[in-house]
């Protein structure tokens, strides 16, 4: 069809028409995204929407910047000193990216899970209920209600409604994972974050967290970065390949996977680079 | 090539039981060297122990309970009467208020300097924090009786004696006449003295946390606040708790700074801007003029102190391993 290849030289504004978009109403729309780790130019005129309710997968060789797109959607590099983002990223038509922006708040709306299971240093319980009492006072049975829901919805309630409350330490590394992802859908958010949510989880657990992440997109817009092409092929519906900073090829993802267009985004799915 | 590794296989076995034999010694001599440097430990442990029961065997045979609930000292009546009561007292309360205040203070410097600090302030402040421990403490001592002792009288006491007048329990605590030598000064001093400890581990064990877990509760919407009380202290408490216990540990035995600025009264009055004494304090300033029963009742309280210190400690560990069971560990 067309190419897709996104150079430096392209003037900023809106999405060139070339570009495949996913069809659907975008939760998340990228506008000309720059993104600077002090003088190290690591995102280049990026420019993607994620549809609502639908699975965008980011693929490339490491340090393509694919995770640090994905930490620009919560602001996470905020914490870091020397890191900013030039450009517009609108959720739901408000850029996030803007500087009087309540953080916390935005980071209730965007949930992220992580490479590595990170439950807090509580018991299970605890770990869902945190993050729920951060925004809402509620009563403890209506709080038991929402922690049984949200494991419920992160597949873990049969496991683990025995030993709520066991330190989240106690669990597997699985359902370590799984108790984070209940621990992100416990607050509401309107989009879930995936940072190569399985990588340090054996081949029974990554399937469980696959079928969740097939559930979740009912009631979430998903982004998940990932190292395994089998995984990006199997959960989303658009998928994007990054190389060194750029958006390369973005578009349906099973259009991705048989006919690229472009010779790199070709090069790495067949495994000749990456 | 493969010629050569063949024939070092031939000469192998024995050349490598002989190799083996070397370590083997080495192994041994290496076990017996740690063993011995462990033992030590006990050994200069158990001795302390004995020649300060041994020491204090007199008094304690003459005051025997007593010893622990008796207010008066007075060594040179005679027969001499003997009371630990008041050192007791004086090490608890400039202790706990030392500690009162170095802990808030100190773990909110250790939370400032991993969490909040800009990169550039975080060496200057973290080497005055180092340099305040390595001031020896009988300059404290002299600054708490020439600077920190007369602005306390002149400044703060005052006004403070004059907020509580009145009020039942704090009236009595905080009461009058204002003092350069007094319980509280010498704990502000040990405040400060500790505060080094306290914030130097806790900073060392707050960079422990992996950052994608800040990052997790960050991910959830936490505050730094909600962060740095959910996440990092409950992630990092024993080591914390260790350091809160070191300082404490420091505080109950310090001498030299408390020496100078407590007044070395034994009476208790109940006002913490009162003189009074601890039991370092106490033998510091009498062990050299004491002798027979006197100094064997100086010797007990050393005996009482390192009691004193054990027991706080003890408690500190059954404390955390309270709050380990809490946590569903």
């Amino acid at each position: 069809m067309s190419e897709i290849s996104i150079s430096t030289e392209l003037p900023a504004g809106p999405i060139p028409s070339m570009l495949a978009q996913p069809e659907g109403p975008p939760k998340v729309s990228v506008r000309d995204l720059n993104f600077y780790y002090g003088q190290n130019h690591a995102l280049k005129h990026i420019n993607l929407n994620l549809v609502t309710n639908k699975v965008t997968a980011f693929i490339g060789p490491s340090g393509c910047g694919k995770s640090t797109l994905l930490r620009i959607f919560n602001r996470m590099y905020d914490l870091y000193p020397g890191q900013r983002a030039e450009g517009q990223v609108m959720l739901d038509g408000h850029n996030i990216l803007d500087a009087k922006l309540d953080l916390n708040l935005l980071r209730a709306r965007v949930g992220m899970v992580f490479q590595k299971p990170t439950p807090f240093p509580m018991t299970i319980y605890e770990n869902i209920a945190f993050g729920i009492r951060l925004y809402e006072k509620i009563s403890k049975s209506e709080m038991d209600g929402r922690v049984e829901k949200a494991l419920r919805g992160a597949a873990l309630w049969n496991e683990a409604k025995d030993k709520l409350s066991a330190s989240g330490l106690s669990l597997s590394g699985g359902q370590q994972q799984r108790l984070c992802i209940a621990r992100t859908i416990a607050v509401r958010p309107e989009v879930i974050l995936f940072d190569e949510p399985c990588s340090a989880l054996d081949p029974i657990s990554t399937a469980k967290i696959e079928e969740l992440i097939d559930e979740l997109k009912e009631d979430y817009t998903i982004a998940i970065v990932t190292h395994n092409m089998q995984q990006a092929a199997r959960v989303s519906e658009s998928t994007a390949f990054m190389y060194l900073g750029e958006l390369i090829e973005f578009g349906p993802t099973n259009k991705i996977f048989t006919s690229p267009t472009d010779r790199r985004t070709q090069d790495y799915i067949t495994g000749r680079f990456g | 090539m493969a010629v050569q590794s063949t024939s070092m296989e031939a000469a192998g076995p024995y050349d490598r039981a002989k190799a083996l034999s070397a370590f083997k010694f080495g192994d041994s001599a290496f076990y017996w060297i740690t063993r011995a440097c462990a033992i030590s430990v006990l050994l200069i442990l158990g001795g302390i122990i004995l020649s300060l029961i041994a020491g204090a065997w007199p008094a304690m045979r003459e005051f025997g309970f007593s010893f622990l609930f008796t207010q008066r000292w007075a060594p040179a009546n005679d027969p001499p009467v003997l009371g630990a009561l008041g050192p007791i007292y004086g090490t608890l309360v400039t202790s706990v208020i030392a500690m009162v205040i170095a802990i808030p203070v100190g773990l909110g410097i250790a939370i400032f300097l991993t969490e909040l600090c800009p990169q550039w302030a975080r060496r200057p402040i973290g080497l005055a924090v180092e340099l305040l421990a390595g001031i020896p403490s009988i300059i404290y001592g002299m600054w708490g009786f020439f600077v920190l002792g007369p602005f306390m009288a002149n400044y703060l006491q005052p006004s403070l004696i004059k907020v509580f007048d009145g009020v039942p329990v704090l009236g009595s605590i905080f009461a009058g006449p204002p003092s350069y030598l007094s319980l509280f000064n010498a704990a502000l001093i040990l405040a400060i003295m500790v505060l080094p400890f306290i914030t130097a581990i806790s900073v060392d064990v707050f960079k422990t946390v992996p950052p994608v877990l800040k990052e997790a509760a960050y991910g959830i919407g936490c505050t730094t606040w909600e962060v740095v009380s959910n996440v990092v202290i409950p992630y990092t408490r024993v080591g914390v708790i260790g350091g809160i216990m070191l300082a404490l540990g420091r505080a109950l035995g310090e001498t030299m700074a408390v020496t100078f600025i407590i007044g070395n009264a034994f009476r208790i009055t109940g006002s913490i801007f009162s003189p009074g004494t601890t039991i370092s304090a106490a033998i510091a300033s009498e062990f050299a003029e004491s002798d027979g029963l006197h100094q064997s009742g100086l010797i007990l309280l050393g005996l009482l102190l390192f009691i004193l210190t054990f027991l706080v400690l003890s408690a500190a560990r059954l404390m955390l391993m309270r709050l380990e069971k809490k946590a569903g560990n």
